[in-house]
């Protein structure tokens, strides 16, 4: 815990001497046709799991309306020119396959799984999806009312309404700031944006095939070829949005749910993508602030105070920008202690360095933790596909662990002092206004919302 | 098809702890697990939500390594832990590089050992394990909807029925006598099982767990209630108010055929045909094609990982435009349709495929970035339920040799009203709207 020095112990087994970590190799083509595909054998189950990624998102279709890009994935799976929507559904089944279309902010992906003995006739169906998607009218409609319904709900959770607001807050005008459409937005969603989305996002040249598994990668490329040959389609034009205004000063944000017998906290600030030179430090000194189990902020909030249950913090790295946030939901009277707990951890990591051994154990965590990704193929496939979305080297894997060891207290020191931006953090908190307010407003103005966003007195 | 065979090996140690290992050298990871057979089932009558607290406390330290340092050693060493309560088991469970194994093992052993924990840790973690409740349920839209609003509903044994997460009144009546108490009757190597998983080798394996728990006594058996339900000849419905969200939910629960038996397996596939993602029947009838329902999802839970009275669970959020009755006419219709006409010989064989492809990935399956946590979770349960480990290698046969009649049987059988409990969870704001 963060005020009582942990006893070493000369009875703790030492730890043994570290196996090599090999990463396997990672096979990419490019088709005729422009799409991206990697290959990677992972034989842990007669099975494979693979994503086609298409670089475009919500951001880019954002002149069109939010969440453009997602309400088109969920439309997409709904038919094709060949099949039904009950058809598709039968079909995956009878393959033993699982199958997903989504989109985030900048991609839009078909994620999918199946049993090594029905990869072709699975990577055909996503072929389907991805080029012969018929948008049939009543789908979309029915699609649209679950959409609207769920947009309702999402409003009643205040993990969503903390995420939806420090969105906002951070990226003002940018596409970012979005992270789920109002009630009349998605009325607005016509069909025909749908798949004016889909002919110009959906194409080989914007594509990018993973596939990891338990297959041969020389065989499974010819598949790939054979059912994704013959596709044509452009990249898109990518749009370009001006840098977000970077908040200064402190401010917080209250977003008033009757009734919460809990308030969720989450602040956050501007911070970098996956690309920039500064990433593996920040990963490293986000896993000492509150990034793990045995992180300063959990001993402190929950081991020692026992304020919350779940805090945690983490970077956000989206293309364009990345931010940092931490979050905790906490018993309501201790909203002002948590916040100072929050604050002190961060500006003791930017004031003082960072003791050695303390850091020795932090760059074990995380390298230890990086391997893990190696024992399952969904894991490799996360992993993969990062460093192929982010365009990452090459060699980004089998290096990742020398650049965390390389790390030295000076690093974490300065990196905390760039990123933990304690001065200019923007504080949202999510509860009952009445049992909350004053006490977040030791912290910084108060602008109070409720959770349709419409600001209140 | 192609097969999984999992290289299984297990022996017990004179002190009755199981020791099951599975190697598997495809990453340098091993995945230790340590399941007791004790669960929020069979925690002590007044004391509700204990199980859980407890396992809270097995966190909190032991003779030899202090609060934090348990935690602290397998972070250090570049692994991650955690801990579960489940009806029947508690799990322990971290997942390391390889070279940490006999440094994890110690720590296992060391809490399996003796509990040394304060009153300190005792009110800490009630209130951490406060905020976890008030973040899942009391916060939350449908917080604990519906397997905290089922039970008290479905089952007339406490054992059934009683509030798995705890009522604040018995947390806060909880005391260290209460801790140690239950570590002592069930926290006992003849009551537990410790799995190995991954980059080990049996032989190695197989002597540190010797080396570092051959020496923890043995406990008297522990004693468990009977969990036995009178059996069910009606319907049994109830209500729980809905404080956040915006649509009426209701769920609807089957009490599910005796564990390892053909009805089970036919039962399986029956939820398979009903609860199968956007394939399955009610998805398909009610979001789909109806459109009375907003979401639907369900099951059987954890279908391996329970060794007493379960349901399986529908679970719906519907149209407001749609009264509960009108929703769960629906709902009725297609389980009529399922007891009329059975599922045809080409779902049978989808049902086994999907069946057969879920069961590989649910071996392989990580859970919070635990690899194989589904491989160590069968193993356990199969270890400690049934005392047979190698089930994981045999268990499917039963379920893909089940025919049609028998799914047919098992949904007239099974699928009655008189053996279903239902929750319906109201918005409050919709029901002052009907007052009104």
């Amino acid at each position: 815990m963060a005020t009582r020095a942990v006893v070493e112990n000369s009875a703790v087994p030492a730890l043994s001497a570290e196996r090599q970590v090999t990463w396997p190799k990672r096979q990419r083509t490019r088709l005729l046709n422009g799409l991206e595909v990697i290959l990677v054998e992972s034989h842990t189950i007669p099975k494979f799991h693979g994503d086609l990624y298409f670089k475009s998102g919500n951001a880019s279709a954002i002149e069109r309306g939010p969440g453009l890009a997602e309400i088109t994935s969920a439309v997409a799976r709904t038919g094709t020119t060949k099949r039904a929507s009950r058809q598709i559904e039968e079909d995956l089944r009878r393959i033993g396959a699982d199958l997903a279309i989504s989109a985030g902010s900048d991609t839009s992906s078909i994620s999918f799984a199946g049993l090594s003995d029905y990869s072709e006739p699975l990577l055909g169906m996503v072929n389907e999806l991805a080029r012969d998607a018929a948008f049939p009218e009543a789908e979309f409609e029915r699609e649209r009312r679950q959409k609207l319904e769920e947009v309702k709900l999402s409003r009643t959770e205040p993990g969503f309404l903390a995420g939806e607001r420090l969105r906002k807050v951070l990226f003002g005008a940018h596409p970012y700031s979005q992270v789920s459409p109002s009630e009349e937005q998605v009325a607005a969603y016509k069909r025909d944006d749908l798949v004016s989305v889909y002919r110009e996002f959906y194409t080989p040249e914007n594509g990018l095939l993973v596939l990891v598994g338990d297959f041969q990668p020389d065989a499974m490329l010819k598949t790939a070829e054979k059912v994704f040959g013959a596709w044509q389609g452009k990249k898109p034009h990518s749009s370009v949005f001006a840098a977000p205004a970077n908040p200064r000063g402190r401010r917080v944000y209250l977003v008033h749910l009757p009734g919460a017998v809990q308030t969720q906290i989450l602040a956050g600030c501007h911070a970098i993508t996956r690309k920039h030179p500064d990433w593996v430090k920040l990963g490293l000194t986000n896993s000492l602030y509150g990034g793990a189990f045995n992180s300063r902020l959990v001993m402190n909030i929950r081991e020692d105070k026992g304020y919350t249950y779940s805090p945690r913090s983490g970077v956000t790295a989206l293309r364009q920008h990345g931010y940092f946030s931490v979050s905790a939901a906490v018993r309501n009277d201790v909203v002002a202690a948590s916040l100072t707990e929050i604050f002190y951890e961060m500006d003791k990591l930017r004031s003082v360095p960072v003791p050695e051994a303390e850091l020795a154990d932090a760059q074990n965590y995380l390298s230890g933790v990086f391997s893990m990704g190696l024992a399952t193929q969904n894991g490799l496939l996360g992993q993969v596909a990062v460093v192929a979305l982010n365009e990452l080297p090459d060699d980004y894997l089998e290096t990742y662990r020398s650049r965390v060891r390389a790390l030295t207290p000076v690093d974490l020191l300065e990196t905390a002092r760039k990123y933990l931006d304690s001065a200019n953090m923007q504080i949202v908190v999510v509860g009952d206004r009445a049992q909350i307010e004053s006490q977040a407003a030791l912290f910084g103005d108060v602008e109070a919302f409720d959770a349709q966003g419409k600001r209140l007195g | 098809m192609k097969q999984l065979r999992i290289a299984i090996e297990s022996t017990t140690l004179a002190n009755g702890l199981k020791v099951v290992i599975a190697p598997d050298t495809t990453a340098p990871v091993v995945t230790v697990g340590v399941y007791y057979k004790i669960g929020f089932r069979l925690e002590p009558q007044g004391r509700s939500g204990f199980a859980h607290l407890f396992e809270h406390m097995m966190f909190q330290g032991s003779a030899n390594a202090p609060k934090m340092q348990h935690i602290k050693l397998i972070n250090s060493s570049g692994g991650v832990l955690n801990g579960s309560t489940h009806y029947d088991v508690t799990n322990y469970y971290e997942a390391v590089p390889s070279n940490a194994l006999e440094r994890v093992l110690w720590l296992e052993a060391d809490r399996m050992r003796a509990l040394k924990v304060d009153d300190e840790n005792l009110r800490n973690q009630r209130d951490v394990v406060k905020e976890e409740v008030r973040v899942n349920v009391l916060n939350q839209p449908y917080g604990g909807f519906p397997w905290l609003d089922l039970p008290p509903v479905a089952f007339r044994n406490w054992a059934n029925s009683h509030n798995f997460y705890g009522d604040f009144n018995d947390l806060d009546a909880t005391d260290l006598a209460d801790v140690q108490a239950f570590f002592k009757t069930y926290y006992v190597p003849n009551n537990a099982v410790l799995l190995m998983l991954g980059d080990v080798k049996p032989e190695e394996g197989f002597a540190l767990a010797k080396k570092l728990f051959a020496d923890i006594p043995a406990g008297p058996a522990p004693p468990f209630a009977d969990p036995t339900e009178p059996e069910q000849s009606e319907e049994r419905r109830g209500n729980v108010e809905e404080k956040f969200g915006t649509l009426p939910a209701m769920a609807i629960g089957y009490v599910v055929p005796k564990r390892r038996t053909t009805d089970w397996c036919a039962m399986a596939l029956l939820d398979q045909a009903l609860h199968g993602g956007r394939a399955g029947k009610l998805y398909r009838e009610l979001v789909l094609e109806k459109q009375v329902a907003v979401e639907l999802d369900g099951g059987i839970d954890d279908i391996f990982g329970y060794n007493g009275p379960t349901q399986m669970v529908t679970r719906i959020l519907h149209k407001p435009e749609y009264t509960s009755e009108q929703a769960l006419a629906a709902f009725d219709e297609a389980i009529r349709e399922i007891q009329e006409q059975g599922i045809s010989e080409d779902e049978l064989a989808q049902l086994k495929v999907k069946w057969q492809s879920d069961y590989f990935s649910l071996l392989e399956g990580g859970h919070g970035g635990m690899p194989r946590y589904g491989l160590m979770h069968l193993l356990a349960c199969f270890t400690l339920f049934d005392n047979e480990p190698q089930l994981v290698n045999t268990i499917l046969d039963g379920f893909l040799s089940v025919k049609r009649e028998e799914i047919l049987a098992a949904a007239k059988k099974y699928l009655r009203d008189d053996k279903r409990a239902i929750v319906f969870r109201v918005p409050v704001a919709a029901d002052k709207k009907e007052a009104a």
